[in-house]
């Protein structure tokens, strides 16, 4: 009991220590029609983008994209961000994608990282998961949804974009 | 267990290291990684009985270590079952070590690994290596593979390897090629896109005596080949495997002188366009179950699995709508004439339907409605004993096992209130999807209100009931969760199966806890009761006894 808690202390200790990933890895993933875009494509591109990671079957996931859809329009306004929107739903749920974004009216780009490669690289356990970039490099990343917490995320990105 | 305190200091001593130097000199490459932990508590519980087993105190833990240096890349995963694997891991994870390692060159055009790797053809239907820590699932391979493309149009992929067991890897070899051809480009498309997939798969083991020379080889080899089509609105796909002739094997033992072939067939189309959608998926599965090993058919680790069968249904996220969860039934068993299963068939219908902004149903912020359909049979065929052979129709529906309704509505009052209702009907064929007795009928009923009570605190309410005849008759449940900031919650749930005939199996499955998430970090903790039968991810589940104690989960990223 004790050593897995000196464990668990000492791997926190380096997380604290360690600088956090700036870089998102060059992984392949896929848009909805099947062809490729690597995100190297992605974060060449100035600016500020939000990457959330979601799943079709993932409930605070959706929450957090439908509450974001109301006030997107805005947000875009304000601050020119635009929202990627990583699904990793695999072949079970994948086919469910293009028509819920489309009956729910979202207006994100949708890519599809089927095989969890692009989260695994990011050491994403949890879904929903949100990365924050400007200019390509990661200012801030943040698990889990609660209602509210776009307020939090919207914040970041007023910040990052001036 | 100091072998492992000294190993996490070497580690995090050469994080530490790594990120020094690369403050000093930027070429030195970066080092990213990630660390979970899951750490249980099991203790004695009046209403469950004494915990049985050995070691009251558990842990899983992951450490992730990637390095990249231009166009070098090299990571390990370091996993510490320690002192043993929480309830219903596998046996094989009791260890503490290095379990995956990789070596990688990339370059536009061409990628070389060395070491473990995952790997997916096409829906992984015929392939799929993956990593699912909740469910034990590691089937990453060890080998090497080459991905090379050639032109925008044309990805090829050719490996060779073991697959990942344990901490060892299976005795079993598997070959694998594919390719991804996208023809948009070639047929001059504008609008839309078109694609082709061809793979091959092959799993070569060596035949125990007994069973040489009665009718397969040591490479059982499998084909698929596919077609994607993706306009406007519509879109298509069918994809069909054909698996050469093998041995049956039900619950890890050769049946003898019974060998078949296996094959699958799955068709998708969907249209949708703003506001609307929808989909419906066909699959057709004969004696698919494929593993790197073949007395592996049938283990309950899910361990050695070459390709994803996942139960097509609608996964769904609440408590009570997950009790009877539809696997699919891939396999061929014949153990007696009352409970022959050839493979399925079956579908699932999806539609998505936004009532816009300022209609009648539609109020001041739109609701939003989901709906599925889903039915699951078996293949019809029959079993002759004495010539150890089987007739089975190509479209026959034989008996029915899954059969599911659901419907969704999100709507959002104003800007404090939004509510979400679910309600599923479910028939659950017991004797042939869990080899349990009867048939379970029932219907699950969720609200869920979520109130904010200012632009960072909020509260959610959800309320749930099955009803059913059957089994373990009528549960109620009910989950309060209070969101004190972004980062910090707290929750208090509880499902009672309070219509169980037998009195002292009426119990309540109570779970308290909280969540801390700051950057890529995120703590929780929890104590209650854990329900024993089914968990399941992605159409894939394990089953976990019922058991009481305290969980302790941690997750970050570096």
């Amino acid at each position: 009991m004790k050593s897995i808690m000196s464990i668990v202390a000492v791997f926190l200790f380096c997380t604290i220590q360690a600088n956090a990933q700036k870089e998102i890895p060059n992984i392949t993933v896929k848009k909805l029609n099947g062809t490729s875009v690597t995100m190297d494509e992605i974060t060449s591109e100035k600016g500020v983008k939000i990457i959330s990671f979601w799943a079709t079957w993932c409930v605070p996931c959706i929450n957090e994209l439908d509450a974001i859809n109301e006030v997107y329009e805005d947000w875009i306004d304000e601050t020119d961000v635009e929202l990627i929107a990583i699904a990793t739903d695999d072949a079970r749920t994948k086919k469910r994608i293009k028509p819920l974004i489309n009956g729910k009216g979202w207006e994100y780009k949708i890519l599809l990282d089927e095989n969890q490669d692009l989260q695994r690289a990011l050491n994403i356990t949890v879904i929903p998961h949100v990365v924050v970039i400007k200019d390509g490099k990661i200012v801030w990343r943040h698990t889990g949804y609660q209602p509210g917490a776009e307020n939090q995320l919207y914040d970041v990105v007023k910040k990052n974009a001036n | 267990m100091k072998k492992l305190l000294y190993l996490s200091f070497a580690l995090a001593f050469s994080v530490g290291i790594a990120q020094e130097d690369e403050e000093k000199k930027k070429d030195w490459g970066t080092v990213t990684g990630g660390f979970e932990s899951n750490i249980q508590w099991y203790n004695d519980d009046t209403s469950l009985g004494k915990f049985a087993e050995d070691e009251h105190f558990r842990s899983n833990n992951y450490l992730k270590l990637d390095y990249n240096y231009g166009n070098w890349f090299a990571g390990i995963q370091v996993e510490s079952y320690a002192p043993m694997p929480l309830l219903n891991y596998s046996p094989k994870l009791d260890d503490t070590g290095i379990a995956t390692f990789y070596a990688m060159y990339k370059t536009r055009k061409i990628e070389v690994t060395a070491g473990y790797f995952y790997e997916q053809f096409g829906s992984g239907l015929i392939l799929r290596g993956w990593e699912n820590r909740p469910l034990g699932i590691n089937n990453s391979f060890r080998g090497a593979r080459v991905k090379y493309q050639p032109s925008d149009a044309i990805a090829l992929t050719g490996m060779y390897a073991r697959q990942r067991d344990g901490f060892e890897v299976s005795e079993g070899e598997i070959f694998g090629f594919n390719s991804e051809i996208d023809l948009t480009n070639a047929l001059n498309l504008e609008t839309s896109s078109l694609s082709a997939g061809f793979s091959y798969v092959g799993r070569k083991e060596d035949i125990p005596e007994q069973f040489q020379n009665t009718g397969f080889d040591e490479l059982t080899n499998a084909f698929s080949a596919r077609l994607d089509y993706s306009g406007e609105t519509f879109y298509s796909g069918i994809e069909y495997i054909t698996k050469g002739k093998d041995a049956i094997v039900n619950s890890q033992r050769f049946i003898e002188n019974f060998v078949e072939k296996g094959s699958a067939l799955l068709v998708n189309f969907g249209y949708s366009q703003k506001g609307f959608g929808i989909d419906a998926t066909v699959r057709r599965l004969e004696n698919m179950n494929f593993f790197s090993e073949r007395e592996a058919a049938g283990n309950v680790f899910n361990e050695n699995i070459v390709n994803y069968l996942p139960g097509l249904t609608k996964q769904h996220d609440y408590a009570l709508t997950n009790i009877y969860v539809y696997q699919a039934q891939a396999a061929i068993s014949v153990p007696d004439p009352s409970l022959f299963k050839f493979g399925e068939i079956g579908g699932q219908i999806d539609m998505f339907y936004n009532f816009k902004k300022g209609t009648a149903l539609g109020g001041k912020y739109g609701t939003k409605i989901a709906l599925n359909a889903a039915y699951w049979a078996g293949l019809k065929g029959d079993f002759d004993f004495t010539e150890r052979d089987s007739e089975i129709d190509f479209f026959g529906f034989g008996r029915k096992y899954f059969s599911e309704f659901s419907m969704e509505i999100r709507k959002k009052w104003d800007k404090k209130w939004q509510s979400i209702f679910y309600f599923v009907n479910q028939y659950y064929n017991q004797r042939f999807i869990n080899d349990e007795r009867g048939v379970v009928n029932s219907n699950v009923a969720v609200g869920e209100v979520i109130y904010k009570l200012s632009s960072r605190q909020s509260v959610r309410i959800e309320l749930q009931h099955l009803w059913t005849p059957d089994d373990d008759k009528n549960w109620a449940g009910g989950t309060v969760e209070f969101n004190v900031t972004p980062r910090l919650s707290f929750y208090i749930t509880d499902i009672y199966n309070y219509g169980n005939d037998i009195e002292d199996e009426q119990i309540h499955y109570y779970n308290v806890g909280g969540s801390f998430a700051r950057g890529a970090t995120r703590f929780a903790l929890n104590y209650g009761r854990q329900r024993g039968g089914l968990v399941c991810v992605g159409g894939v589940c394990r089953f976990v006894p019922q058991s009481t104690g305290l969980t302790v989960n941690i997750t970050t990223a570096f």
